[in-house]
């Protein structure tokens, strides 16, 4: 029972750093029609930066026990690079999507000689920091509490979007364009307000997500990459453009991944790429996607 | 003549082309016919620390050479290219040898690329001297009869090292064993050499757990999970990228340490990120060929690692004693093949033939080339400890071995070694 736990808990925790990213994806795409290959990126973006924040303000007297502060900080700081990047992509937005793509894996390459030239091209770590926080559970059942606190950041960012799509008034206009943008703008809805809002709402859950994710890993050039190839699986799954789709998708990944390295390693991509493949021949807009008309 | 769209076009053009065929860095020599040693090197990435560390040593080496009047008389230049995939890594050699027109090419770290570039360096007739990587698939020797390459030494000379040593202190102490070592042939020939040695010396075992993470992986938490799960009494891992703090750090989070034994053949290559914090007492710990802190260090390599730390401030790993190894024997090769000619400078086939069965001082003690153009050099493992001089782990007592007990011979198969070959525990 301990070792399912064990198992359960690593696969949650991966879920829940896929679905970080995931969510950025898919809410920029719900609204914008963009599949933004550099949300992986802005994963990066974040866990990068939210080192350096953590180092500058630990070596300027903030108490180790506050690091997490520091990190949210950096990852919010980060909006500011929503606004520019969303005008760059207004000028494809009414193009064909291999435009879109092909800008936005441009931003990939560009970030990624960005984080080499400020950070270098190794590896960067915060040591053994989240061990700070200890461990939670008894005996042979021990989880560092950092990776429970990602669980609930995760959780929380979920919760949250549902709430602020559902009930608020700008989540009701942001569904409307994600609906119908022409007649939207007709009826008076500020469109590019609203992309810019949303592709830095989109840009945030990425940054944020790797600054609060990198006290557990480490940073590297080509975790966007990495990354960016399972949040697609994740968003395969889940249904482009939708949340809850993000929220099972990542759980699907995160879980399989976990249970076929524990019981079949052989097949830990297999396994994942297999429940793509099915959801694609038997599914084809995802398990809480719309089909196309 | 004015100045036109065109003309700026062709200008901007002929200085695209230009960037594009110059090498990444060029270390020089001042005057006289320069010798060009081509390095390939990783300078990015997950093995980015290792290829640097590699490429300071090979520094060092060429400001010493050029110090004490060049090889033979001529000045060294190092022309630097980077390491990545094996495609890119061909095309990049292939820029050495026919456009930069270099002497000698030393270099490679990962296995994956030495596997594609040796045949390809052996069709060019590169001299080439690999720094690691051998060139094996599946423990079986790629190059039995190379002519133009020189290998590092046998992948498994580490696996082979931190298997009998578990063998030797830990025999009786665990029943179960769990592997988790990086999806590529490094980390299966290491795996496969560990089961087979404790088969040899009939050491009763069951394999509870056999993991695969990606090479540079940079989220473990599953295959701690899955370890965790398995239970097992003894983690023989040969991972060693920037992967292997990550899972360190993860495992020391699940508790891993309490209750297993450890036994990493190669974590020495990311030894300083290794801390005290994560990084527990008593595990068998590889620093390979080279140990920065070995107490009968010669003043060789004290020399070197004081420099290191003067410069860097950091302690070099093991990828500098394989610079270091390449150069030197090369060196030493040319200035042997120019004297038997007189003092003339000797053609590639003569510094082929002198390398054969070369033996140099190196970093790590003595090594030499075999006839087979395989490397014997000294290995360094040992148990962790935490020394307040250091905020990572080091060595307790530090064995000490030659390669000569922890590899094939030449002209036997891996599996024959193992089965039947002089292994002394």
């Amino acid at each position: 029972m301990t070792s399912f736990l064990d198992i359960l808990l690593g696969g949650v925790f991966h879920a829940a750093v896929l679905f970080l990213v995931a969510a950025g994806l898919q809410l920029v795409f719900g609204v914008q029609k963009i599949i933004n290959l550099a949300c992986g990126s802005f994963y990066a973006l974040g866990a990068y930066t939210g080192i350096s924040a953590v180092t500058w303000a630990l070596a300027h007297g903030l108490p180790r026990g506050l690091f997490l502060f520091a990190l949210i900080g950096a990852g919010l700081g980060l909006a500011v690079i929503g606004p520019p990047v969303e005008a760059l992509l207004r000028t494809v937005y009414r193009r064909d999507e291999a435009f879109q793509l092909l800008l936005t894996f441009a931003l990939v390459l560009i970030i990624e000689d960005i984080l080499r030239m400020i950070w270098g091209a190794n590896p960067q770590e915060l040591g053994n920091l989240y061990m700070d926080y200890g461990t939670v559970g008894k005996g042979a059942l021990t989880v560092p509490t950092y990776n429970l606190l990602v669980i609930a950041a995760a959780l929380l960012v979920a919760i949250g979007l549902g709430l602020f799509l559902k009930r608020t008034r700008f989540g009701r206009l942001l569904r409307a364009t994600a609906e119908d943008r022409e007649t939207s703008a007709t009826l008076g809805i500020e469109v590019g307000r609203v992309y810019t809002v949303v592709f830095t709402l989109g840009t945030v859950l990425g940054t944020l997500g790797g600054a609060l994710v990198v006290p557990t890993a480490a940073a590297s050039l080509d975790m966007s990459v990495d990354l960016v190839v399972e949040a697609f699986a994740v968003v395969v799954i889940g249904g482009l453009g939708s949340i809850r789709g993000a929220v099972v998708g990542a759980l699907t990944v995160g879980l399989m991944r976990a249970f076929a390295v524990s019981f079949v390693p052989e097949m830990e991509m297999l396994s994942i790429y297999l429940v793509v493949i099915a959801v694609l021949i038997f599914r084809p807009a995802g398990l809480f996607g719309k089909a196309a008309a | 003549m004015p100045t036109t769209r065109r003309t700026v076009l062709k200008a901007m053009a002929g200085v695209g082309l230009a960037a594009a065929t110059r090498p990444l860095a060029s270390y020089g020599a001042s005057g006289g016919q320069t010798l060009k040693i081509g390095i390939l090197a990783p300078r990015s990435g997950v093995a980015g620390t290792v290829g640097e560390c590699g490429l300071r040593a090979a520094l060092w080496a060429k400001d010493r050479a050029n110090a004490s009047g060049g090889i033979l008389g001529r000045p060294v230049e190092l022309v630097v290219e980077e390491e990545t995939n094996p495609k890119d890594t061909i095309q990049r050699l292939n820029k050495l040898v026919l456009q930069d027109k270099v002497d000698c090419v030393q270099g490679i770290v990962s296995s994956g690329v030495s596997l594609a570039m040796g045949p390809a360096a052996e069709d060019m007739k590169a001299l080439t001297l690999f720094w690691d990587g051998t060139t094996q698939d599946g423990t079986e020797e790629s190059m039995p009869h190379a002519r133009y390459v020189f290998k590092s030494t046998d992948n498994e000379c580490e696996a082979v090292m931190a298997s009998l040593l578990a063998i030797k202190y830990w025999r009786g102490k665990f029943a179960t064993v769990a592997g988790v070592n990086p999806d590529y042939t490094y980390g299966r020939n290491n795996w496969a050499a560990f089961q087979a040695l404790l088969k040899r010396f009939g050491v009763e075992h069951k394999v509870v757990a056999e993991l695969w993470p990606k090479v540079g992986g940079l989220d473990l938490s599953s295959h701690v999970a899955a370890l965790k799960a398995a239970k097992p009494d003894l983690v023989f891992s040969s991972m060693l990228f920037a992967d292997l703090p990550i899972f360190m750090k993860q495992a020391h989070a699940a508790g891993l340490f309490e209750t297993t034994k450890f036994a990493f053949p190669a974590a020495g290559w990311q030894h300083t990120a290794l801390k005290n914090d994560f990084t527990p007492e008593g595990m068998i710990f590889g620093h390979n060929t080279l140990y920065f802190a070995y107490p009968n260090a010669s003043p060789l390599q004290k020399e070197f690692v004081k420099h290191y730390w003067d410069a860097y401030k950091d302690y070099p790993n093991w990828e500098a004693e394989r610079a270091f190894f390449a150069f030197a024997a090369y060196k030493s090769a040319v200035e042997k093949a120019g004297k038997a000619k007189g003092g003339a400078f000797p053609d590639k086939e003569a510094i082929i033939d002198t390398l054969e069965g070369i033996e140099v001082e190196s970093l790590g003690g003595k090594a030499r080339f075999r006839k087979d153009h395989v490397a014997d050099q000294i290995f360094y493992q040992g148990f962790t400890v935490h020394d307040p001089r250091y905020d990572f782990a080091i060595l307790g007592n530090v064995e000490v071995r030659s390669a000569e007990k922890l590899q094939k011979p030449s002209g036997v198969t891996f599996k024959d070694w193992i089965a039947n070959g002089k292994i002394e525990i």
